[in-house]
């Protein structure tokens, strides 16, 4: 008897918990509707836009809860369309100067904040003097200051070195219109501002022991930690979404419909971003109907594949570049990844990649197509310089080096007049632990140079990343494995850092060329698009015959979503970041 | 006893000074930069390294480090979990109760089927509950927990759609958040039915389960073989022959007579092995099924070398360890009249 009513029990509670489930699948009803599910692998570091410099909390930040004067225009990187300005300027309408050092932005009126305040000039100046002068260790305020200012940050070793003049300077409120008076021109920035200057308001900042924008007290603000901040994990924009509530517990955001948006209210009335580590938890969310996407890491792709009421939306080209860099003036000290430091077979010495020949040959050694196989799994492309498809001043026309052994071995037998064929050489390849595509690049790299020449021998070895960061950054790597996104999308911010010998990739590599520091400082300041592009033509031509980096890939990407998700398009610069002012679940 | 108690809690500041010396010398293995990379997550933000090693003051002499850290926590203070996002107190206070309750259901479970089983298996050696018995002890504890936990959640959730993974599902966690459910305890399950939510209680349930179950699997392996072999020697001892001797039914035997008494190693070893066993338990079962507990949290700070987090998740284990010891020989005293504890 006993046992009867035991297992009567079990079943009656096994059955009551199993109450209310089911899967989705194709033409099952649309679960939440009005509420969107997205899974993710990161969490928001900080929801300051004027600290937040990484994609989660991004997604969360911009454009959804904080807007920008303007915001590329649908799938257009290029084209912008006004949000809290009332214009876009140019020269046609005499909003950008002449001399392209004045911006004129006009304010859109009637607009309110998330707490109902009206938006103001003086709110814009505010928040873009926040954005540069809170200047975070590893923020993003740089962005702001170089072209406003001169200046890539308020300190030095340290110390605060800018006055508040100087940024004061650079932006003004002019009746309706805030000002932009640049340090010198410019032509990305517009393209900056579209996704970097975040309005809050100056009241609710300085109400809840923000910066309350006074000349003197900016510096005890300057350099906070990221929890310091009341904007940490507060928000007041003027976006189609609210925040509800960010539980960093259960690693989740709630983002409620802005029913007083100041335009059409968004469709979708709840907004769930969850972190959940493990892949096979989200898919199976997915699977579910529980999620409406999530994040798949390629390698992945194959598991949602030909999932009921799942669509993959496939090959979009991000903005991304992997390249391999050559560090032409390796630091020998204490460096063993050198080996002895002497092209004696058994090292390499400090100037080894200096030789074009060398350089050139490790470009024909590599397997291109064994790469994007293997590392992407066939979804990206390799590129032809550091100047990605899709942006202005990509130039198809720009040969690619191909595999070629025979093409390799003659210009290793060129190579410092032959003597690195007949000695051989040693040394080692870093990359940064974790990240497989850049340990298959390096793989092969390897494999396929060791077997031209037995007197060739190459190391493969993995670092924490800011080890690599660090080894690099101090010249001590010799030839490594990075990537690069932008922070916005024009060609000067790949020329730049891949060209200049002040660019981050260039000087990390040592790599100076003075013709090529000319070319980006001439594109840079123009405000002539065409006469841009062709100068950024000329840079890729540039890269394709010195060769600093070797390009690997421009890899595409894709997006695993419920086929019940409507209104999704893409912009390479929310990555896999949605807009969801735009998507809805029918 | 209450001196033993009192002395053994004094002892617990002198073991969390230790661990966390321990901790932080550990972490002096690697260099400044790779401790800061906490903070980089770009190429383009090491620029700031420098200020960033000078900011958290990583560059400073171990024990420059540790005294401002015991300084810290002198007043209070455990520092800022950088993978939590809040302070490491508060990650604490967040994280364990959702551990806690499922610890609870997990060790209830534990209990009942481990000492259950234990008891059959001894009682019927070589008998099909006791092959039964150990081949889910041996798979239990080869078995890897993530391989189980998926498993589970492939076909409960995955193939049924029975108990979903995460703590509440979206319209139970939004009710929670609204502010008409008041957390009195934290446990999900304990403050729906304070707050008379059923519904939020059999929704809690639900989700509970496959975390529960394959803890419960893991874990109940231990007991049973400890519970088997105390068993086993208990029934060959003299005072349980003469009372089957005396013609007393066996089920009386061994209820009372036996059972109680080879529980008492049992409750010595098993609440140690548990207790530890446990807590490495719910690392991957938290991971697995999504559920916000402390273990999750752990395991990622310790994967992003977010020291603070590490040390106070130190700490608070090594408190763990000191209180379940001293609970268990409390336990042992308690059941066994001739212990004495001095």
């Amino acid at each position: 008897m006993r046992q009867r009513v035991l297992a009567f029990i079990t079943v009656f509670v096994l059955g009551s918990l199993s109450l209310g489930t089911g899967a989705s699948g194709a033409g099952a009803p649309v679960k939440n509707p009005d509420t969107f599910v997205r899974l993710t692998i990161g969490d928001p570091e900080s929801l300051d836009p004027a600290s937040d410099y990484e994609t989660a909390g991004q997604e969360i930040i911009w454009p959804n809860v904080y807007e920008t004067l303007i915001l590329y225009n649908g799938t257009a990187i290029d084209k912008f369309m006004p949000l809290l300005a009332s214009e876009v300027p140019s020269l046609a309408n005499h909003l950008i100067s002449a001399d392209g050092l004045t911006y004129s932005f006009p304010i859109r009126q009637g607009v309110k904040f998330h707490d109902g305040t009206t938006l103001t000039p003086e709110d814009v100046r505010y928040s873009i003097l926040r954005f540069m002068l809170q200047d975070r260790d590893g923020g993003p305020s740089s962005l702001l200051l170089t072209p406003l200012t001169g200046k890539d940050s308020t300190r030095d070793n340290g110390k605060i070195t800018m006055t508040y003049a100087e940024a004061a300077k650079s932006v003004t409120v002019q009746g309706n219109n805030v000002v932009f008076h640049l340090a010198h021109p410019f032509g990305a920035f517009l393209s900056i501002l579209a996704a970097w200057s975040l309005v809050m308001p100056k009241a609710w900042a300085a109400a809840h022991g923000d910066w309350d924008g006074g000349a003197t007290t900016w510096q005890k603000f300057n350099n906070p930690k990221v929890e310091e901040r009341y904007a940490f994990d507060h928000m007041n924009g003027t976006g189609p979404f609210k925040l509800d509530s960010w539980d960093r517990q259960a690693k989740q955001v709630v983002l409620v419909r802005n029913d007083n948006y100041w335009r059409k209210p968004a469709r979708l009335a709840r907004v769930v971003i969850r972190t959940v580590g493990e892949f096979t938890t989200r898919r199976l969310q997915l699977q579910q109907g529980d999620a409406d996407y999530i994040t798949v890491a390629r390698p992945d792709q194959s598991k949602v594949e030909g999932m009921a009421g799942v669509t993959i939306r496939d090959g979009y080209p991000t903005l991304i570049i992997d390249y391999l860099s050559f560090t032409f003036k390796i630091d020998p000290t204490g460096n063993p990844d050198i080996g002895s430091g002497q092209l004696d077979g058994n090292g390499i010495p400090p100037d080894f990649f200096t030789d074009i020949h060398v350089r050139r040959a490790f470009a024909y050694a590599f397997d291109y197509g064994t790469f994007l196989r293997d590392g992407w799994r066939g979804k990206a492309t390799q590129p032809n310089g550091p100047i990605p498809q899709g942006m202005a001043g990509y130039d198809p026309s720009i040969p690619k080096y191909t595999f070629n052994k025979e093409k390799a071995t003659a210009e290793f037998k060129e190579a410092w007049g032959g003597k690195v064929w007949s000695t051989g050489f040693k040394f080692t390849i870093t990359y940064n632990t974790g990240n497989v595509a850049r340990q298959i690049a390096s793989q092969i790299i390897k494999e396929s140079v060791e077997s031209l020449n037995p007197k060739f021998k190459i190391d493969v070895r993995n670092l924490q990343f800011s080890s690599f960061l660090a080894l690099t950054t101090a010249h001590k790597g010799t030839m490594f494995a990075l990537g690069w996104a932008p922070d916005y999308p024009d060609p000067d911010d790949y020329a730049r850092p891949f060209l200049a010998s002040t660019g981050d990739i260039a000087k990390r590599g040592a790599y100076s060329n003075s013709e090529a520091d000319k070319l980006v400082d001439e594109a840079g300041v123009s405000v002539d698009p065409a006469k841009r592009v062709a100068i950024y033509k000329r840079l890729s031509k540039l890269a394709y015959d010195d060769l600093p980096q070797i390009y690997l890939d421009q890899r595409t990407q894709f997006y695993v979503m419920q086929s019940w998700v409507h209104g999704f398009y893409y912009n390479p610069i929310f990555s896999d970041n949605l807009y969801y002012y735009v998507i809805s679940k029918e | 006893m209450t001196t033993f108690i009192l002395r053994r809690l004094l002892l617990l500041p002198f073991v969390a000074l230790g661990v966390t010396m321990l901790v932080f010398a550990l972490l002096q293995f690697l260099t400044p930069a790779m401790r800061a990379s906490l903070y980089i997550t770009d190429p383009k933000q090491f620029s700031a390294l420098p200020d960033i090693i000078r900011k958290y003051h990583l560059d400073q002499p171990v024990y420059v480090q540790y005294w401002d850290w015991v300084r810290q926590v002198w007043h209070g203070d455990l520092g800022w979990s950088q993978t939590a996002r809040e302070p490491v107190l508060d990650a604490i206070r967040g994280y364990f109760p959702a551990t806690f309750e499922l610890g609870l259901y997990s060790f209830a479970f534990i209990l009942v089927i481990g000492i259950w089983l234990g008891t059959a298996s001894a009682v019927h050696k070589d008998r099909l509950i006791d092959h039964i018995s150990r081949f889910t002890s041996i798979s239990g504890a080869s078995l890897p927990t993530f391989v189980w936990a998926l498993l589970l959640l492939m076909i409960f959730y995955g193939h049924f759609g029975w108990f979903p993974p995460g703590r509440l599902s979206l319209d139970a966690d939004l009710f929670v958040r609204s502010g008409h459910f008041h957390p009195y305890t934290g446990l999900i399950t304990i403050d729906a039915l304070l707050n008379g939510r059923w519904w939020i209680f059999w929704d809690a349930l639900r989700h509970l389960v496959l975390p529960v179950l394959t803890l419960t699997y893991f874990l109940t392996a231990v007991l049973v073989r400890i519970t088997r072999s105390s068993m086993l020697e208990t029934l060959r001892t003299d005072y349980v022959r003469t009372a089957q001797a005396k013609g007393l039914d066996q089920r009386v035997v061994v209820d009372k007579h036996a059972r109680r008494n080879a529980l008492i190693p049992v409750i010595t070893l098993a609440s140690y092995l548990l207790f530890v066993n446990l807590l490495a338990g719910v690392v991957i079962t938290e991971t697995v099924f999504n559920y916000p507990g402390i273990g999750r949290w752990g395991v990622g700070a310790s994967q992003q070398l977010d020291i603070a987090a590490v040390t106070g998740f130190a700490l608070l284990l090594a408190s763990l360890v000191v209180v379940g010891n001293l609970l268990s020989d409390i336990l042992y005293a308690f059941f066994d009249p001739r212990i004495r504890l001095q």
